[in-house]
């Protein structure tokens, strides 16, 4: 089959976003029902339809998402109301825009912010935590436990006062 | 020119101490945040901008509470209410900013409310927290909401504020985003900006020269 010309193809765009907290570990299959499912409660399905999102790559702290040319700021609008993903929480962070997957990926941070450290156990307010360290200030607290695990986000500073 | 988010809540109130919030929001370009029952003071070099949070009834109480915790320091936010309430609120001297009122009844906040807003000086917050976490019909009651005090805003030009209301760091946003949020709502991008600059100058709002003995 002869393939579609360039000028006949639809123009594309691709948005790359981080994903915080980082380590979240989420399933790219979760990312794009969230962020279809984003698309939707906002604009409608005509308009989803339209801009016709895609997740064409994620990694552990980004994502790059696809739409029509056009679609890119409802799809940037839509990224700031994702707030869970699979079972947790997570937001995205609209980085860049580009009409090229090869220009964004360029624009991947070349030193992506240290893995975060094998947990060390902390106590706060009575309960046993897992601390994971990043970016020298921030720490993340999960509570250890099978379900509903609380997370906290301190500093450095906050656990040392404690 | 400051760039603030008019309302936060830390830790214990929220998942996150107000150290990881004030290194967050200066990440996402603030450089003030305003915090309920906070301390004045200057954290990753984000300033702090301590509130007072009032939630009554009646404007008796409000002023109850304006005497006893107005310290002069603190920004004071009252929650509105029915349309008499707010008028009498937008009155009292020392209300800085007139909050939650996609959750009132549509004619709680008129024209008459929005001039006295703009004569008085007290700013009306935009709580973007619905927006980013409801859906359905409440997402669309508080867009249109949000529409309707921007007509308002047009034509009486009285002060904006714009707070995420964020209970952790992935509540908060970003300018960016949130100048794209307000779009949902027919905001334009310099009334963003100059709304985010609001908080930061409440406190010390801009009068004549004052000869000090």
């Amino acid at each position: 089959m002869k393939p579609l010309p360039p000028t006949l193809r639809t123009k594309k765009r691709y948005i790359l976003a981080g994903i915080e907290p980082p380590g979240a570990g989420v399933d790219q299959k979760d990312l794009y029902y969230a962020i279809t499912d984003a698309v939707t409660s906002l604009f409608g399905d005509v308009r989803a339809a339209a801009i016709s999102p895609a997740v064409i790559s994620s990694g552990p702290d980004y994502v790059i998402v696809r739409c029509t040319r056009g679609g890119e700021q409802d799809l940037r609008i839509a990224l700031s109301t994702v707030i869970a993903a699979g079972d947790g929480r997570i937001v995205l962070r609209p980085r860049a825009t580009s009409g090229t997957l090869h220009a964004l990926r360029r624009k991947l941070p070349q030193e992506r912010p240290a893995e975060p450290e094998h947990p060390a156990e902390v106590h706060f307010g009575g309960r046993r935590y897992d601390a994971r360290r990043f970016q020298v200030q921030k720490v993340d607290l999960m509570e250890k436990g099978i379900k509903s695990q609380e997370l906290l986000f301190l500093t450095q500073d906050d656990l040392e006062e404690l | 020119m400051t760039v603030a988010d008019a309302c936060i809540h830390p830790y214990p109130e929220g998942d996150s101490s107000l150290r990881r919030m004030a290194v967050e929001a200066g990440e996402l370009g603030f450089d003030s945040i305003v915090v309920p029952d906070g301390g004045s003071l200057i954290s990753s070099g984000v300033r702090i901008i301590p509130a007072v949070l009032i939630v009554e009834e009646s404007v008796r109480a409000v002023s109850g509470q304006l005497r006893k915790r107005g310290d002069g320091q603190s920004l004071v936010m009252v929650n509105a209410g029915e349309n008499g309430f707010n008028r009498a609120v937008l009155n009292l001297k020392g209300v800085h900013v007139l909050r939650n009122l996609h959750l009132t009844r549509k004619q709680s906040f008129n024209h008459i409310c929005a001039r006295q807003a703009a004569d008085r000086g007290v700013a009306i917050d935009l709580d973007l927290y619905p927006v980013i976490h409801a859906a359905g019909r409440t997402r669309q009651r508080v867009l249109v909401r949000f529409g309707e005090l921007i007509r308002l805003y047009s034509r009486y030009r009285f002060p904006l504020t714009i707070s995420s209301n964020a209970r952790s760091v992935l509540d908060l946003r970003s300018v960016e985003e949130i100048t794209l949020l307000c779009s949902l709502f027919g905001m334009e991008e310099d009334d963003v900006q100059a709304a985010l600059a609001t908080a930061g100058g409440l406190l010390n709002p801009p009068g004549p020269v004052k000869v000090v003995p």
